[in-house]
């Protein structure tokens, strides 16, 4: 067993070594911004929903408040960058470390609380931040914050027009995001993890583990989805707090993985690069037409899918692989 | 060399590949973008706005005889007599979406400029993808008056913003205390977004420079599932005038809670939006006699102009509503539109951008109150005066300015 | 602030309070049944709001009266719902929470554009209604009517619905289904049936709170989630499960909002039902009466 589950995670390490190569080569041929734009989307939320499974699929705590954590990483990176002239690489990693502290001081009362109440803590903190933001007049308040577009500069990360540098900082996010979280598990924190979510009792008696690897998952978590909210802040170049830390985030962070298959390693980036190019797709296309019937496709879709394909649309190659985990 | 039968076939496989190059630059047909909520919360003021651009584009590309600029004649005249088509995009009101729609404007559909976007944070990020592909943005109804201030070259807005909105209502104001009318104490009330918090800044400065006193400022969460706490304060305040700026849902139940708590304010002197939407007028406008609120548009100027009737009745057949503070304004805005790529007898950006910048519309040649449409060096136009309307018996009464008005204010209202 | 301030504010919020209890009664009744949490609950009070209105607009019949036809309306809705699409996403073998989140998430979402497609984006109201705009005063205390009468009803909802769980063979069959499905089967009780009519009921629930909504509120598509997370809060705060929580959590967070707005600025209010909310379930982490 054990040659053959190193034979499996080598394998899929070359595969995901082939997508990225794979992926880094569909722009030299796919000239087009809209196309690229959505692609560009869809690594994001690859890599923010890849992210939000890290806490809520491998772990079992269903988080519907990661938006929170996009919000303060795109909050931070603009402030730094506006206010002080911190270049954005740096308030990145500082949104991901007060992201992943703010995750860690919330998760110590909140992992107390089971399933559903739980689910809605995590909601009602993420609210909570999104109204304090909204009065903060420091922080633009409802104004929200532009970034001062001046020219192409890598230092900035600043394009304005060319959108490879962001389709390749969304690709290495959604690399790195894969990577960790096909690192964590096989490490033992991925076996803690596996071990909490299917019998928390049972986990119970590994006493302290149990709870400091919930800690440890949500601060990776948390870390990695406000790298996202600084990218999606540089690249939208402005934000406002309904804008970046809305609850329809929370929810788009966690249908890819729900839609692709929750706790799975290709789940979040399946469902993304299923979900998110159907939903550009019906609102250009569909949504010109005013009359909803783009939310009654997008809908639709979800309703089917969600209960045609319960385990995650993944399962429909691990059949034929007979890798199902 | 012999031209062989292949050869002649090239030519006109060639040819025929480059046709539309060719046809595109005659331009049988120039199209133009319209960027707006059409799903979501603001769909309401997204779908009504498509009947005004429609009602425009029938103008421009049939033979009306208005007196507005292109409404003689068919399509453009200065570019071949083309047709106006327009493309809708959804933004739903976020301003990735309505970035990616102008991006997917530009690019795709080849717009050679567009119109937009209610909301104003939507405005910032659609008007920098134009800045981007120098393709011209004319914001119809974004009234944040930092739009304009960001030294974008091809931003241009026609309409009044909230400064000057509110300027105009703070001049009533000022007529009316002159007039012996009690309007000392204000009481702000305004929500949570940038509207809210534009129209709010503004009021407050006007209120310091002019020597009003603020005596409740309140702020509350846009659709909000009630508003007693946020009466309760304004009828302990009991100021002189109320100063709503609200949409329309929160409006309703501003003025139902009202009644509800047994405050009937002296005067309602409101930030349009909601106030000027016959949606909330049909709720409550029982509870509304003598409402003043400030308009860019007034039915009034019928009676002096008749083509503004003509047009309502015209956007009325496609929408079952008169024209209004929004529509009114989405509608001048493609008139505009048209008239700069007319003038710039091209759908190149940076002609049509150079055409918008020498704009100079008489106030006549218009639908609205203003005194002209000229465009200053960041694209707003300072002659577009607003004008202040009161819910007299069911319809809108133009009191101010004195040149526009047809009747006396009624103060306080009943 | 004056005693008549803190007074006015304890009644209007205990008004909305009993109003926010009738629409989340629903909710904490189908959790308790079948441990779904309904992400369209939203949206069936827009439809009972539509239904409301319509009733009124063409058949003149007034909120009042059209409360129970609302309701019925409703009951055939929530028992579609569940054979329709929570029945098969409650057979799913790989996690049943998500699966069952998002279909009635998807749900929510198709029943907005179905409602902007059918009854267009505009803001509706009913102008007049029999109570609409009617307010009692009672040594300066204002109370509108048709909150005052959303209260009573509420209160004779939550009072017919626990003789309703408590005396008769039906919610005798729903305790029992939800303690133990498979037991029941043996005794000849479809489970499908009663969990049909289980939704049935929640719907028709909030069918009730959306005519009278319908009396002072505005009416359009996305109306729905201006209560949606309010109503996920009130059954949380009063626990998963627990009709009586929900009547409670209801009360509750009624009261808190209309207190907060007196010390905070009003667009924070929702900040004190939320905090209320986190330090009652890090006390009590089921709720305020969750069983265990």
């Amino acid at each position: 067993m054990d040659k053959s589950f190193t034979e499996r995670r080598r394998r899929e390490l070359l595969v995901a070594a082939c997508l990225t190569v794979a992926a880094a080569l569909v722009p030299l041929f796919v000239k087009n911004p809209n196309v690229q734009n959505i692609m560009i989307l869809t690594l994001m939320f690859g890599a923010l929903s890849q992210s939000w499974n890290i806490l809520s699929g491998y772990c079992g705590q269903i988080s519907l408040g990661h938006a929170l954590y996009f919000g303060l990483g795109a909050y931070t990176t603009t402030l730094l960058f506006t206010k002080f002239g911190v270049p954005p690489w740096f308030g990145m990693l500082a949104g991901g470390a007060i992201s992943a502290l703010i995750a860690l001081a919330l998760g110590y009362p909140c992992f107390r609380l089971g399933g559903h109440y739980f689910a809605i803590a995590t909601i009602v903190i993420a609210e909570i931040g999104l109204l304090l933001i909204q009065n903060w007049e420091w922080a633009g308040a409802a104004l929200g914050i532009e970034m001062p577009v001046r020219g192409d500069s890598w230092l900035k990360f600043q394009f304005a027009r060319s959108k490879l540098p962001y389709f390749y900082f969304a690709l290495a996010l959604a690399c790195v995001a894969w990577f960790v979280t096909w690192w964590l598990e096989d490490s033992k924190w991925g076996y803690w993890w596996r071990a909490v979510k299917d019998n928390p009792d049972a986990a119970q008696s590994l006493g302290v583990v149990v709870f400091d690897s919930k800690m440890g998952a949500a601060a990776v978590s948390a870390f990695l989805v406000a790298v996202g909210g600084s990218f999606y802040a540089m690249y939208v170049s402005y934000i406002d707090p309904g804008s970046v830390m809305g609850f329809q985030f929370s929810l788009l962070m966690a249908l890819p993985a729900v839609l692709g298959g929750i706790g799975t390693l290709w789940g979040p980036l399946l469902g993304a690069a299923i979900l998110i190019p159907l939903t550009e797709l019906t609102r250009s296309y569909i949504g010109g037409s005013g009359r909803g019937v783009d939310l009654i496709v997008y809908g639709t879709l979800i309703v089917v899918i969600a209960l045609a394909r319960p385990e995650g649309l993944i399962g429909l190659f691990s059949r034929r692989k007979g890798a199902s985990r | 060399m012999t031209i062989t039968r292949r050869d002649v076939l090239l030519g006109a496989a060639a040819t025929a590949a480059l046709m539309p190059l060719a046809a595109r630059a005659q331009t049988s047909e120039v199209v133009i973008g319209a960027t707006y909520p059409l799903s979501g919360a603001g769909a309401q003021v997204g779908v009504d706005a498509q009947r005004a651009f429609e009602t425009a584009v029938d103008i421009i590309n049939n033979d009306q005889d208005f007196d507005l600029p292109l409404a003689k004649g068919l399509g453009l005249p200065g570019l071949g007599g083309a047709k106006i088509r327009l493309v809708y995009a959804d933004t739903q009101g976020d301003p990735q979406k309505g970035r990616a729609e102008a991006e997917r404007l530009i690019t795709q559909e080849k717009v050679c400029a567009i119109l937009g976007s209610y909301q104003s944070a939507v405005a910032v990020t659609i008007s920098q993808i134009c800045e981007r592909y120098q393709t011209p943005f004319l914001s119809a109804d974004n009234s944040s008056p930092s739009l304009h201030r960001r030294g974008l070259k091809y931003y241009f807005r026609a309409s009044p913003h909230d400064e000057m909105f509110s300027a105009g209502m703070f001049d009533f104001l000022d007529a009316m205390k002159k007039k012996g009318a009690k309007a000392e104490t204000l009481a702000l009330f305004h929500e949570d977004t940038i509207f809210g918090t534009d129209s709010a800044n503004a009021q407050t400065k006007l209120a310091t420079e002019r020597g009003y006193k603020i005596v409740a400022d309140i702020k509350y969460r846009a659709n909000s599932p009630s508003l007693s706490a946020e009466v309760q304060q304004l009828k302990a305040a009991n100021a002189d005038v109320l100063l709503p700026s609200s949409y329309t849902t929160d409006g309703i139940l501003l003025v139902k809670t009202m009644a509800e708590l047994g405050y009937k304010p002296n005067a309602i002197v409101a930030q349009a939006a909601g106030f000027s939407e016959k949606a909330l007028y049909d709720a409550v406008g029982d509870k509304l006699e003598g409402a003043i609120t400030r308009g860019s548009f007034s039915l009034d100027l019928a009676a002096k102009r008749p083509m503004v009737g003509k047009i309502n009745d015209l956007f009325k057949a496609k929408s079952g509503k008169d024209l209004n503070d929004n529509t009114s304004r989405q509608f001048m805005a493609m008139i505009i539109m048209a008239d700069a790529i007319n003038r710039a007898k091209s759908t190149d950006g940076e002609k049509i951008r150079d055409a918008l910048a020498a704009t100079e519309m008489s106030g006549e040649q218009t639908i609205m109150p203003w005194k002209r449409v000229k465009f200053d060096e960041m694209g707003q136009n300072n002659d577009a005066d607003p004008v202040l309307l009161q819910y007299v018996g069911g319809k809108f009464v133009t009191i101010f300015p004195s040149q526009a008005a047809v009747a006396d204010a009624i103060w306080p209202m009943k | 602030m004056t005693a008549e301030t803190i007074i006015q504010s304890l009644a209007s919020g205990l008004l909305m309070g009993l109003l926010y209890g009738l629409i989340a009664v629903g909710l904490a009744l189908i959790f308790g049944l079948m441990d779904v949490v309904n992400f369209a609950h939203g949206e069936f009070l827009m439809l009972a709001m539509y239904v409301t209105f319509f009733l009124f607009t063409f058949f003149a019949i007034d909120p009042l009266l059209s409360a129970p036809l609302a309701a019925a309306a409703l009951f055939v809705l929530g028992a579609v719902v569940y054979l329709v699409i929570v029945r098969f996403a409650m057979r799913a073998k790989a996690n049943v929470g998500m699966v069952q989140i998002f279909a009635t998430f998807g749900l929510a979402i198709v029943m907005r554009g179905l409602a902007q497609l059918f009854f267009t984006a505009d803001y509706r109201s009913v102008p007049n209604s029999w109570l609409g705009g009617k307010t009692v005063s009672v040594a300066g205390i204002f109370l509108p009517q048709p909150q005052l009468f959303g209260a009573l009803v509420a209160i004779a909802a939550f009072g017919g619905l626990y003789l309703f769980i408590n005396r008769t063979d039906f919610g005798r069959a729903l305790e029992a289904t939800r303690e133990d499905p498979g037991a029941v089967a043996l005794v000849g009780i479809d489970k499908n049936r009663v969990f049909a009519l289980g939704w049935g009921l929640g719907a028709a629930l909030v069918g009730l709170a959306g005519a009278i909504m319908a009396s002072f509120f505005y009416i359009y598509p996305d109306v729905g989630a201006s209560f949606a997370l309010i109503a996920y809060v009130t059954v949380a705060l009063g626990g998963f499960g627990s009709v009586f929580g929900a009547f409670a959590g209801g009360i509750v967070v009624g009261l808190v909002e209309a207190t907060t707005a007196l010390v905070l600025p009003p667009s924070l209010k929702s900040v004190g039902i939320y905090a209320v909310y986190l330090l009652v379930v890090f006390i009590r982490p089921r709720g305020l009466f969750g069983s265990m």
